[in-house]
């Protein structure tokens, strides 16, 4: 049934050896600085999420990583080799990057979006090769967008849409797959549907996936490894059942809640209590 | 929605490529055609086919249109003098300022994804004509040499645009706005330029800047023919570019793209190709402009399509020029008189019909 896929090898045997990592990463806009000498290492073969506050430095960060913003200070390392000083297309065939707010071109196709993903591995010469189809039906075909192949995206509806890029992302054939707040502007049943997805494509495949979210549920409900940060530094990282306590939620959010179980999953389920008065203050130093 | 059983459906399924393109595939070369661009393409140069010999025919004296062939085939005949020497040199031009408008409007259309961003808007073709009627001024009034100077004009318009439009990045409105201040600055000092001018090279200043075919010929098409052809290789790499560069700069960059150098290079080649056909004819208004926006809605492309703009370009060109030449005949009307009468309309036309139909082609 499943055919032999070339894009998808390595990385999943070697225990420990994660392919992406970030040593030191100093990230800055201009003067202001995001994001504080972070070390990070990106499991492989598994869902790592980001979660944290707003401006926490969260997509910043999986920016860096997929070498759409040039690190301060520090580096970001891909199979120990810094990014910085790889070719860009090399990177494209190892790093697929999905940004918050992807921008189509007026009229494109569903099908020619998806395969726009497929530019890493083309050539002048070779515009269109069997790989190619073959990778970009697959996509299509794992997004449930095969049926809209011929259809405007402009048409679509935030959920088809979001598919659609997703597949696009995926006719890459990286092995790692960075996704930027993909459930942004989605409703709930949109949201889920995204990250089973991102799940299946994990499970499935073995690919290894990063995703930035805000919601903190979500992020404990599929994240294997899950990385809490604030304010431009990693708070705590691990498995959600081991670090989403209450502790943890008031430390990076500020927020009073109790932690539960997931009466679905068993995930930890962090349902807010009181929220934080005004009296105390949000900018409050948090003791811990 | 979703769907578990996605895994189970990954088989064999016909052929899919990005709709409406076609394949051709020899060896381990492969491209893909734009079925309706192709189509398009083929429909232009048929239209342009006939309007070039449409030219030829129509002047002083009319020439048959099988006389015109027969000249064209190299054999004898009483109206070779005036299709040859006359009127062929001055058609080579037309098509060669069209085209090289068409396709330098195009390219920077695409790097600022702002269809007012075209070479006639934001200060290239007002830099060109800023050096060239400088150059008139002091002396050198030779549409052979003329050009390369254009070039240096447009160059140095567009790097300044350029410089004062980078921020972090190359941002589409502040590139035109920048543009824009740029283009009324240098309008002005080509006025003044004028105005220091002798009362001949101003007249003659004055002509070049509405956009004249007058008096081109084989000589004052060679910087203009040379041109286009040394960048035919980068307009062939530039028509693959588009594809990523019309995304956004995250998922391009994503893609493996060097978004920076692409988009200098797409920009380079356009400010040379306007420049150019700016000192060969002068700044013929909206056809770096409306060439590339009428091509794209013909052919419903997701990118603006290069070789249907360099068509269109040169058809209004061509259509205009003979509009110009005969409609008050003997009094010959500048080009860039016509082409804005000729192409407004059409591109007006073609936007409200989008509308009614309620779809964006």
């Amino acid at each position: 049934m499943s055919d032999p896929v070339p894009g998808t090898k390595g990385g999943a045997g070697t225990a420990g050896g994660g392919r992406l990592a970030a040593r030191g990463l100093t990230l800055a806009y201009e003067d202001r600085t995001v994001v504080h000498e972070l070390d990070l290492a990106i499991p492989d073969g598994k869902v790592t999420v980001i979660v944290g506050p707003n401006a926490c430095g969260k997509s910043t960060t999986l920016r860096a990583l997929g070498r759409l913003l040039r690190p301060a200070g520090g580096a970001v390392l891909l199979d120990g080799r810094e990014l910085a000083r790889l070719p860009t297309k090399r990177i494209a065939r190892a790093i697929g990057l999905l940004p918050q707010t992807p921008v189509a071109p007026e009229a494109i196709t569903v099908a020619d979006l998806v395969s726009r993903g497929r530019q890493p591995h083309q050539a002048w010469w070779k515009q269109w090769s069997e790989e190619d189809e073959r990778a970009v039906v697959e996509a299509m075909e794992r997004t449930d967008v095969a049926a809209l192949a011929d259809r405007s995206v402009d048409e679509l509806s935030g959920g088809q849409r979001q598919r659609v890029w997703i597949a696009m992302a995926l006719a890459q054939e990286t092995d790692l797959l960075l996704l930027d707040e993909p459930t942004t502007y989605l409703d709930i049943a949109h949201q889920v549907e995204v990250l089973d997805l991102v799940r299946r494509l994990n499970r499935v495949r073995g690919r290894t996936v990063v995703v930035v979210l805000h919601d903190l549920n979500q992020a404990a409900r599929y994240a294997d490894h899950l990385v809490a940060m604030k304010e431009g530094r990693i708070v705590a990282e691990g498995p959600p059942g081991a670090i989403v306590t209450a502790d943890l939620v008031r430390e990076v959010f500020g927020l009073d809640a109790v932690v539960v179980p997931d009466p679905v999953t068993g995930s930890p389920l962090v349902v807010p209590g009181a929220p934080w008065r005004a009296d105390t203050g949000a900018e409050a130093t948090v003791t811990g | 929605m979703t769907a578990p059983a996605a895994t189970a459906t990954a088989g064999k399924r016909a052929a899919v490529r990005p709709a409406g393109y076609g394949l051709v595939r020899a060896g381990r070369t492969s491209f893909l055609v734009h079925r309706r661009s192709a189509a398009v393409a083929t429909g232009l140069l048929l239209l342009l086919a006939a309007a070039s010999v449409a030219y030829l025919c129509v002047g002083e004296r009319f020439v048959e249109p099988a006389e015109v062939v027969r000249v064209l085939l190299g054999q004898d005949s009483p109206a070779a003098f005036v299709v040859e020497e006359l009127r062929a040199p001055r058609l080579v031009v037309a098509l060669a300022v069209g085209a090289a408008f068409g396709v330098a409007g195009a390219l920077i259309q695409t790097v600022a994804r702002n269809p007012l961003a075209s070479p006639d808007i934001i200060g290239i073709s007002q830099g060109a004509g800023a050096f060239t009627v400088a150059a008139m001024t002091f002396g050198l009034t030779s549409y052979t040499a003329l050009p390369y100077l254009s070039i240096a004009g447009g160059v140095l318009a567009s790097a300044l645009v350029y410089v004062f439009a980078w921020r972090g990045g190359l941002h589409a409105t502040r590139f035109v706005l920048i543009g824009i201040g740029f283009a009324i600055a240098l309008r002005s000092l080509t006025t003044l330029f004028m105005t220091k001018g002798d009362y001949l090279v101003a007249q003659q200043a004055q002509i070049w800047m509405t956009g004249s075919l007058n008096g081109r010929g084989w000589d004052e098409s060679a910087p203009i023919r040379w041109t286009l052809l040394i960048t035919l290789p980068a307009v062939l790499w530039a028509a693959r570019a588009q594809r990523t560069v019309s995304l956004d700069d995250s998922t391009a960059t994503a893609l493996g793209v060097r978004l920076g150098r692409v988009r200098l290079g797409l920009v380079a080649v356009g400010v040379v190709l306007a420049s150019v056909a700016t000192g060969v004819a002068g700044p013929v208004d909206f056809v770096a402009l409306l060439a590339p926006q009428v091509a794209r809605r013909m052919t419903r492309t997701a990118q603006i399509p290069l070789l249907c703009s360099a068509l269109t370009g040169a058809a209004v060109v061509v259509l205009a020029d003979l509009l110009g030449r005969r409609l008050f005949s003997p009094v010959e009307l500048p080009v860039g008189v016509l082409t804005a009468a000729v192409g407004a309309p059409y591109l007006i036309w073609l936007i409200v019909r989008s509308r009614t139909a309620g779809g964006k082609a």
